[in-house]
């Protein structure tokens, strides 16, 4: 059992740190207080590869796997959540379920300029009626002739409002629901009704455009379904799965950029005559920090592991988001009281990366469904079926 | 066009703390990265094979670990990477190291132009640019910030001081890049990623560039080493006036 990253992924981070740290780090208090990921940033992203990285090199993607895609994660999460956000719903749950479940003559449509980043991706699933219930989505979409037409709102859509393309749920045979009567779709917002309403104004995470977004009667040609017809369902569900270890990767980065950050603090923190590394209450933190902070490495990688070797990864999925989330919001709450009246203020970085990662236990399905996730797993190894 | 560049990997600062103290060096973290001049000195090679055409061949000696930082130089974009090794080029000084060079050079025949940076960050000895000079018997430019080719010649923008001037030499030539010269560019995930699949360093040894052990001998000699005496603080003085009394008061004037 060989523990070490293989050299291309040590490579890789090595690569994406450099780049992180660089272009991304020093932009973090603008990007939360102008609410604005600049383009320029983008773009450099764009160039390096960011937008594709865990996608087969055959369709433009970087070739990096999911194993490629967490280092990502990571260490996008150690330095801004805002830009971690946009990239993680364009690759982790935009582009992935056209990866997915796409039509070869799909993805070679629209796979090179979404991994090239010249084009965004969002994710359309949750609607104000259906959030956790995500079954009891109402949108429609009708077939007429070779397409379908599309009507009905999606809600707190990531990306929604710069997305170029989105894979979007819709219910095509109502009799049967949401399971069994759902379909999936690759829609373009330059299309003919589509529109995204106001950015949400949000507690964190305000570098992420976030927005109700409207289907007006749209069409799409039927060449654009993703997965099979009426299977839609299971297509989202099979994309958040392996969205949620990457999430795992990006609280992981958090976690561990706050663990860093109240440890430097307490080298320099003099008070009673010495630092505060000296102090047993700070080492009893910074050791639960760390001990919490390398299960969650461990339990993120080898689910990443899992995912790249073709192994049922949902159970540990469902882990990875749930404890990454918690873990993270633990870790940075415990460096803003390292960092006492310090960490309170805007000036630093505690405050933001305080309000930021409140969502993480909400979203991409809130904790209290990843506990019924893994519970319906666990049963479902002894016999035992838990209603959905 | 050929360009090589002689890069040299070596430890990153950011992993060690210095105890001056104890005149200790504590490695946290052993990690290594491309001598960041020579990165600089890369990206100029990239930028006049964008601009102008080339093929970039990158040297670089080294244990086995010197062919990470050859794979990073083609995720650069660099076209080949020679890794020159053998058990006879350890404790290579700079003298040694630039005879390697120049002896790979003219196994690659035809190259235009060597670049490679101004000094190393471990040793910072900034001789190897004008050694390989010397032993190649090309002209070489130093403290280069920036690099054109025209016409058989390669020009360059270099700094003197706080001052910069034009100069040119004829092709073959060595230029020396400066720290800072540029930004080095990232280069791309994709090939980050191949650099380990698909790709593999040459390897030259001692035998391929033809050397012996006699050619190798190395002209300096390690006798002790110790930090340099630590500097005391100045004292910052606002007027003429204070600077005469106090050279007065010290019987310098």
């Amino acid at each position: 059992m060989d523990f070490d990253l293989k050299p291309e992924h040590q490579a890789l981070r090595r690569f994406l740190r450099e780049f992180v740290q660089e272009e991304i780090k020093p932009l973090v208090k603008q990007i939360d207080r102008t609410s604005l990921v600049p383009d320029e940033l983008l773009k450099k992203a764009a160039a390096a590869g960011l937008f594709g990285i865990p996608f087969s090199q055959k369709y433009g993607g970087m070739g990096a796997g999911e194993m490629g895609y967490c280092i990502l994660m990571e260490e996008l999460g150690r330095a801004d959540a805002s830009t971690t956000a946009i990239l993680g719903a364009h690759t982790g749950i935009g582009v992935m379920t056209m990866y997915l479940d796409g039509t070869e003559e799909l993805k070679r449509r629209y796979l090179p300029d979404l991994c090239a980043g010249r084009k965004i991706a969002a994710f359309a699933l949750t609607e104000a009626n259906a959030g956790s219930d995500a079954a009891s989505i109402r949108m429609r979409a009708v077939r007429e002739g070779d397409s379908y037409i599309l009507d009905g709102e999606k809600m707190w859509i990531t990306n929604g409002p710069v997305a170029d393309v989105l894979s979007v749920l819709a219910i095509t045979d109502p009799s049967l629901g949401a399971r069994g009567g759902a379909t999936c779709f690759a829609v373009e917002s330059k299309w003919e009704g589509f529109s995204a309403g106001k950015r949400e104004e949000k507690m964190g995470l305000h570098g992420s455009p976030t927005a109700a977004l409207k289907f007006d009667n749209l069409r799409v040609p039927q060449e654009n379904v993703i997965g099979k017809v009426g299977l839609g369902f299971v297509t989202m569900m099979k994309t958040l799965d392996v969205g949620r270890v990457s999430l795992g990767a990006a609280t992981l980065g958090g976690a561990q950029a706050a663990l860093e950050a109240a440890m430097q603090w307490a080298k320099m923190r003099v008070q009673f005559g010495r630092n505060l590394a000296n102090m047993q209450s700070i080492q009893f933190m910074v050791a639960d920090m760390a001990a919490e902070i390398e299960s969650l490495r461990s339990l993120v990688y080898r689910t990443a592991w899992l995912v790249d070797a073709g192994r049922p990864f949902t159970k540990e999925a469902g882990m990875c988001k749930l404890l990454g989330s918690e873990i993270a919001s633990r870790c940075i709450d415990r460096a803003l009281q390292i960092h006492g009246a310090l960490g309170f203020t805007r000036d630093g970085w505690v405050e933001r990366a305080w309000r930021d990662s409140r969502i993480n236990e909400i979203f991409e399905g809130t904790n209290e469904i990843q506990r019924i996730v893994i519970a319906s797993e666990l049963f479902q190894e002894i016999g035992v079926r838990i209603r959905p | 066009m050929k360009i090589v560049v002689a890069i040299k990997q070596v430890l990153d600062p950011r992993g060690f703390t210095v105890n001056r103290k104890a005149e200790k060096i504590f490695v946290n973290r052993e990690e290594y990265i491309i001598n960041p001049p020579d990165r600089c000195a890369l990206e100029a090679a990239l930028r006049l094979k964008e601009a102008a055409g080339a093929e970039v061949i990158v040297l670089a000696g080294g244990p086995e670990r010197a062919g990470d930082a050859l794979r990073q130089a083609w995720a650069m974009g660099a076209d080949r990477g020679i890794h020159l090794t053998d058990k006879l080029f350890a404790g290579a000084d700079g003298l040694v190291a630039a005879k390697l060079l120049a002896t790979a050079i003219r196994k690659l025949a035809d190259v235009d132009l060597a670049l490679t940076g101004d000094r190393a960050l471990d040793t910072g000895a900034g001789e190897v640019g004008p050694r390989l000079a010397e032993a190649l018997g090309w002209p070489h430019i130093l403290a280069a910030h920036r690099v054109e080719v025209s016409d058989g010649m390669v020009k360059a923008i270099v700094a003197v001081g706080k001052q910069f001037f034009a100069v040119q030499a004829q092709r073959p030539a060595v230029v020396v890049i400066a720290s800072g010269a540029n930004q080095p560019r990232y280069g791309n995930a994709a090939r980050v990623i191949n650099s380990y699949r698909e790709w593999n360093p040459e390897v030259w040894n001692a035998a391929d560039l033809g050397l012996a052990e006699s050619d190798l001998k190395v002209a300096v000699e390690k006798r002790g080493q110790a930090f340099p005496p630590e500097r005391q603080p100045g004292t910052l003085l606002s007027s003429a006036g204070e600077l005469v009394g106090l050279l007065k008061r010290q019987r310098v004037i």
